[in-house]
């Protein structure tokens, strides 16, 4: 009987989002709670998509990098520990875009699993099979489906609440999604606007920390030389086209990357040949060179 | 953006370079910083604009006996590192002083 009584509650729990439990203490518990594989089964080119996005690998820089490593690297920066084993989630300003979900949902115990892998992948003394284990292991932090389809879907928090466990958010509502954990699309209303990008693609300094950094300008020069400027276009009507959740560029991709950027950016080269003259008698070969370029893009190039 | 002109031989060649970017400090300093640990506000932005052309008059003087050089100019972008580069367009002329 006592087992019986047991039933329900499994079930609820089973049936319950990962996200909906107390903090993760690892690095893969906290992989699990923001695990999208189960996306892949309906949305599988999106899937194939993010997966070779930088959204994929938030942690990794580019072309295999570890940027994150010099703030785990004592005195390197001002935000490094002094001790390993004492890093919290403060430690690592980054995370604000880089990893959110660390914020509200993880220990600092996983902020110290961080700063050992990463000094272990920057090791000159371990061995290249300790640097791939640790690399592997910092490449399991990612911005999956659920950091941008729940955690950031919502703005308006004091009228809409918090985003809702168990939801996902889109440009359209879906009553009834085939996901286990998340049984219901709900509409953002932001989803396709450029603010939505402009939550971690930003504005400059980040005033709010008590040592001040600054990222990505993006979303500062979209807002105060492209809109200002009278363009129209979102982040999402570029990056985003047919619903593309690569969101290029892939910096690790040089063939695609080049093609983007030829496409984006225009050059016009006018040339001239003459004999410049300063003072009589006295004639200088010249040739001018002048150049032209300008862009498509909705945001200063190059920034993030 | 690389701007080369070049002679036929090889004997004279020029080069000049333009950096498009925004350029940061800590604010503390005046040595520019990569890396937003580091980066505390842009102190010059030279970077390509939304809806602003980025214009450029660049000028070679060549030696008195030559008459012709190879115009090339090299766009690329350039990730993390110098090394790290993405070719944008190369444009090529040939400018000649005769008629």
């Amino acid at each position: 009987m006592k087992s019986l009584k047991l039933i329900p509650v499994i079930l609820i729990t089973m049936a319950l989002p990962l996200t909906a439990f107390a903090k993760a203490k690892t690095i893969d518990e906290l992989a699990k709670m923001y695990d999208s594989s189960s996306c892949k089964q309906c949305h599988e080119e999106i899937y194939k998509q993010w997966e070779n996005s930088h959204h994929a690998r938030p942690l990794m820089g580019v072309k295999g990098g570890l940027m994150l490593t010099p703030l785990a690297m004592k005195g390197a920066t001002a935000f490094s520990p002094d001790d390993p084993q004492k890093t919290t989630v403060k430690n690592f300003p980054c995370f604000k875009c880089h990893l959110p979900q660390a914020l509200a949902h993880a220990e600092d115990s996983v902020a110290v699993e961080l700063t050992e892998a990463l000094l272990t992948a920057a090791s000159k003394e371990k061995s290249d099979k300790e640097k791939a284990v640790a690399k592997a292991k910092v490449a399991k932090l990612q911005i999956t489906c659920i950091v941008c389809h729940n955690d950031k879907a919502l703005l308006h928090k004091r009228e809409l609440g918090e985003p809702k466990k168990g939801v996902l958010y889109g440009s359209k509502a879906v009553p009834a999604h085939g996901d286990a954990n998340y049984k219901t699309v709900e509409k953002s209303a932001i989803m396709k606007d450029s603010v939505f990008c402009g939550q971690c693609h930003g504005l400059g300094p980040n005033f709010d920390s008590d040592q001040v950094f600054q990222c990505a300008n993006l979303y500062g020069s979209y807002l105060h030389s492209y809109v200002s400027g009278g363009g129209t276009q979102s982040c999402q009507s570029c990056h985003m086209q047919k619903g593309d959740h690569l969101i290029a560029p892939n910096f690790n991709d040089d063939k695609g990357t080049s093609e983007l950027l030829s496409k984006a950016i225009s050059l016009d080269v006018q040339t001239l040949g003459y004999e410049w003259l300063r003072k009589a008698g006295d004639l200088t070969s010249k040739v001018v060179v002048n150049t032209k370029i300008t862009t498509t893009a909705g945001h200063r190039i190059p920034d993030g | 953006m690389v701007v080369t002109a070049k002679s036929a031989d090889g004997k004279f060649e020029q080069k000049a370079e333009k950096f498009y970017h925004p350029q940061a400090t800590n604010c503390r300093d005046t040595k520019m910083k990569y890396g937003a640990q580091w980066k505390v506000a842009n102190i010059r932005d030279t970077s390509l604009q939304p809806l602003q052309a980025k214009k450029e008059t660049i000028e070679f003087d060549l030696p008195k006996d030559l008459r012709a050089v190879d115009v090339t100019v090299e766009l690329f972008y350039e990730n993390v590192n110098p090394a790290n580069k993405y070719p944008v367009h190369t444009v090529k002329k040939t400018v000649t002083l005769d008629k």
